[in-house]
């Protein structure tokens, strides 16, 4: 039997500072104690395993501690296709110290780094990154990088699933220099739709920019395989095998879905990050540290070019222990050293204190990453269907201010309303013609002029839901393609989008993005790590904000006119 | 984020007697708690007390003219098992099912385990109310009537505010499980 009384309430005097302090957002946050039996831990625990190697006849008969008949199916698949086994007995015999060092060491060369990561267990890479603090991890990071030149990637997607609203807010955000632009639904039967609208809107922003939806597996592959999308982000691992299970998935399905991608020469990543295990409650008895590793190393194994980490949709996990936003640094880290393309998070709501949502990041704007975040929410937070992002269109000023202030770049630039409202009603008007030259639900003038001014989902009018409903299911049942947009572009007068659209579609005929960390530029050059590899050496090498670039990213909103102070710079 | 009202302070006492039992009457639903609910844990994530979850669930069917038992699930801390084991319980077929971190299920016996009639996934977003209307639903789905879904509630804040609490609170349930126990009976005295 049991009997539960209600607790005993005091209520003592509080200071006023108390009350104060009690009434920052930064409480607001959860945090709990570490419980490192369960893997409720960051990274330093000691139930993580040892490192260690065996290699007999050419194969790994003994990874960190376990014997091959022990293996779980995350050990097998790691030891047979991730671990270089011609070098991992010589690399793992390097003290970890030395690895660590080797990684911060301007002196050494990313391709020297490689050369020894490719051999390492996740124990030994564990082991060497815990040796690191923050700022070593990120200087690691700006040499580590795979691509020189750094990037961003956003989130375009409505409250209402409204296509008119993701297609100009992805025009908006590639204006504003976001590579990737990716969308999700709350009802996911508009999904062919709002896929179509985000890839239109983004051409019609900046040519070149790469766009996907994020859907059950099969789905994504079609949407991708159709041409509707550009590139596929949410194929999901895990780094213990019963929580991979649990999704009725093996490391060999998911490789297989990899393959089914480049198989039609289309850019896809994994995903993956701290905090998940435990997040489900299999975590093994592991540091989320340790299990992020295993997956950043399947990945590895499955071949896929890259990886979107840095816990992502379970950042409240590793957010609430001690040393969480370091290990998250790690993750991003881990993931470089790999020499895999990384996508670094900084993609959820993260935290209530504004001043800790910008500590957050700080890890990835500061070096540099592949795409700093996988998901700064182009919509405002209110319309983000990924469930709200660390950063949202609110921020835009704040983030361009901080760029200019430690002259970084975070991969976007403030751009002047005139020019905001341009490209926000042309893709407006160019979704109304495809989607009247596609005989999908009309798109009314009024909706057009209120999509040109419209911060958020509700400064639309209405839309048939049902009606787009049926236009949605129209599109798949028609078997639409990316060229058949191509043509309703062309033949409904708006040619230059026809055209850039056809660019992107014509790069999975030549592979180029299949490239580690490609993006295509505004001139469609794949920019990826293969002819813009990191080249950072120290001082005055590698990526470098100047020219061009940091006289764009010197404007603000408002700046005062040297020359006439009574004015602002334009 | 929700605002709780501080409800009354009641004492939940849950007394088993016995085996649980396949019912038999076509008018009931069944609610079935999970391992650590009401002991060691007290309240949901959110600090509604288990006395109040029970109580508002429990008047939310009678005020359908539906019976109620309650019974506790010790063999497993999944929601959608506890809930497919007390529909398989329920003589209507409908059941409600309940973790302590207050996430809860409306499940029916002839759907797949991981099926469900409504799903309450975010316990923080779970109040008085909330529970008060899961239990009016269940009883309607048990009479055999299609009621609107309880509206489902979403706070992109959850997130950074809750979610390590509710993996600790689901860490510390899965140890209160026993997994060669069926499912019991419980008698259900909620007093001030």
């Amino acid at each position: 039997m049991t009997a539960v009384a209600p607790r005993p309430t005091e209520q003592a005097r509080r200071s006023l500072r108390t009350e104060a302090l009690e009434a920052r957002p930064v409480n607001l946050d959860g945090f709990v104690e570490e419980w490192p039996e369960k893997g409720l831990v960051a990274m330093e625990s000691d139930f993580d395993p040892q490192p260690s190697v065996r290699v007999a006849d050419g194969v790994i008969t003994e990874l960190d501690g376990r014997a091959r008949a022990d293996f779980d199916f995350m050990d097998s698949f790691i030891a047979d296709h991730a671990i270089d086994v011609a070098t991992t007995e010589a690399s793992m015999a390097l003290p970890s110290v030395q690895i660590a060092r080797m990684l911060i060491d301007p002196g050494v060369s990313r391709a020297e780094v490689i050369a020894v990561t490719r051999g390492l267990t996740p124990a030994k890479v564990l082991d060497v990154v815990k040796l690191m603090n923050v700022v070593e991890i990120m200087q690691g990071m700006q040499k580590m990088r795979a691509r020189r030149t750094p990037a961003n990637q956003a989130h375009s997607t409505s409250a209402r699933d409204n296509p008119l609203q993701v297609a100009v807010d992805a025009a908006e955000g590639a204006l504003r220099g976001f590579a990737e632009l990716e969308t999700t639904l709350g009802v996911v039967r508009y999904a062919p739709l709002v896929a179509i609208a985000l890839q239109v809107g983004g051409q019609v922003g900046r040519g070149g920019v790469l766009t996907q939806c994020a859907l059950e597996e099969a789905t994504e592959l079609e949407l991708g395989m159709r041409g509707i999308t550009a590139y596929a982000e949410t194929i999901s691992i895990y780094g213990t095998e019963s929580v991979f299970v649990d999704g009725d998935d093996t490391p060999w399905s998911k490789t297989f879905l990899a393959s089914a991608y480049a198989s039609r020469g289309i850019k896809m990543r994994f995903t993956s990050g701290t905090g998940s295990e435990v997040q489900m409650g299999n975590a093994e008895g592991r540091s989320m540290l340790y299990l992020e590793i295993r997956c950043i190393l399947m990945a590895k194994g499955a071949g896929v070019q890259g990886l979107q980490n840095g816990s992502i949709s379970c950042i409240g996990v590793p957010g609430a222990v001690p040393g969480g936003i370091r290990a998250v640094a790690a993750e991003n880290l881990v993931a470089s050293m790999m020499d895999l393309e990384c996508a670094s998070g900084n993609d959820q709501s993260f935290s209530h204190s504004a001043m800790r949502r910008t500590a957050r990041m700080l890890p990835q704007l500061l070096p540099g990453t592949d795409f700093v975040c996988s998901g700064y929410s182009a919509v405002p937070n209110s319309d983000n269907m990924f469930a709200g992002s660390n950063f949202d269109t609110d921020d835009y000023d704040d983030w361009n201010t901080i760029q200019r202030d430690l002259q970084v770049d975070g991969g976007l630039r403030h751009v002047r309303e005139p020019e905001v409202l341009a490209v926000r009603a042309k893709a407006a008007r160019v979704l109304q013609a495809l989607f009247e030259h596609l005989e999908l639900p009309r798109i009314t003038d009024e909706e057009v002029e209120a999509a040109t001014y419209a911060n958020s989902s509700n400064d639309y009018p209405f839309r048939d839901v049902l009606a787009d409903l049926t236009g949605a299911q129209q599109v798949m049942d028609r078997g639409v393609t990316g060229l058949d947009l191509v043509r309703g572009l062309e033949a409904t007068g708006f040619h230059d989008v026809a055209e850039n659209l056809l660019t992107v579609l014509r790069q999975r005929v030549s592979g180029d993005l299949l490239q580690t960390a490609a993006v295509l530029t505004a001139d469609f050059t794949p920019l990826s790590a293969i002819n813009d590899a990191n080249d950072y050496a120290g001082p005055g090498t590698g990526y470098r904000l100047q020219g061009e670039r940091w006289e764009e990213l010197k404007k603000l909103r408002h700046v005062t006119s040297a020359t006439d102070p009574e004015t602002e710079v334009d | 984020m929700t605002t709780l009202d501080a409800p009354a302070e009641r004492t939940l006492t849950l007394r088993e007697t016995g085996p649980a039992t396949r019912g038999t009457r076509p008018d009931e639903v069944v609610i079935a708690v999970s391992p650590a609910f009401g002991d060691p844990f007290t309240q949901t994530i959110v600090g509604v007390p288990h006395a109040e979850v029970l109580r508002q669930l429990m008047a939310g069917i009678e005020e359908q003219g539906v019976g109620v038992r309650v019974v506790r699930v010790w063999g497993t801390a999944d929601l959608a098992a506890v809930s497919h084991i007390a529909a398989r319980l329920s003589g209507s077929g409908v059941s409600v099912g309940l973790l302590s971190r207050g996430t809860a299920m409306i499940h029916q016996k002839d759907l797949p385990r991981l099926s469900n009639l409504e799903l309450f996934p975010q316990s923080p977003l779970l109040d008085a109310p909330v529970f008060r209307a899961i239990g009016s639903n269940a009883a309607q789905y048990a009479k055999g009537q299609s009621p609107q879904p309880v509206p489902t509630r979403n706070d992109q804040m959850a997130r950074p505010r809750w979610q390590a609490k509710a993996a600790l609170l689901h860490l510390k349930e899965f140890e209160c499980i026993r997994a060669d126990a069926g499912p019991v009976e419980l008698e259900v005295t909620i007093s001030r």
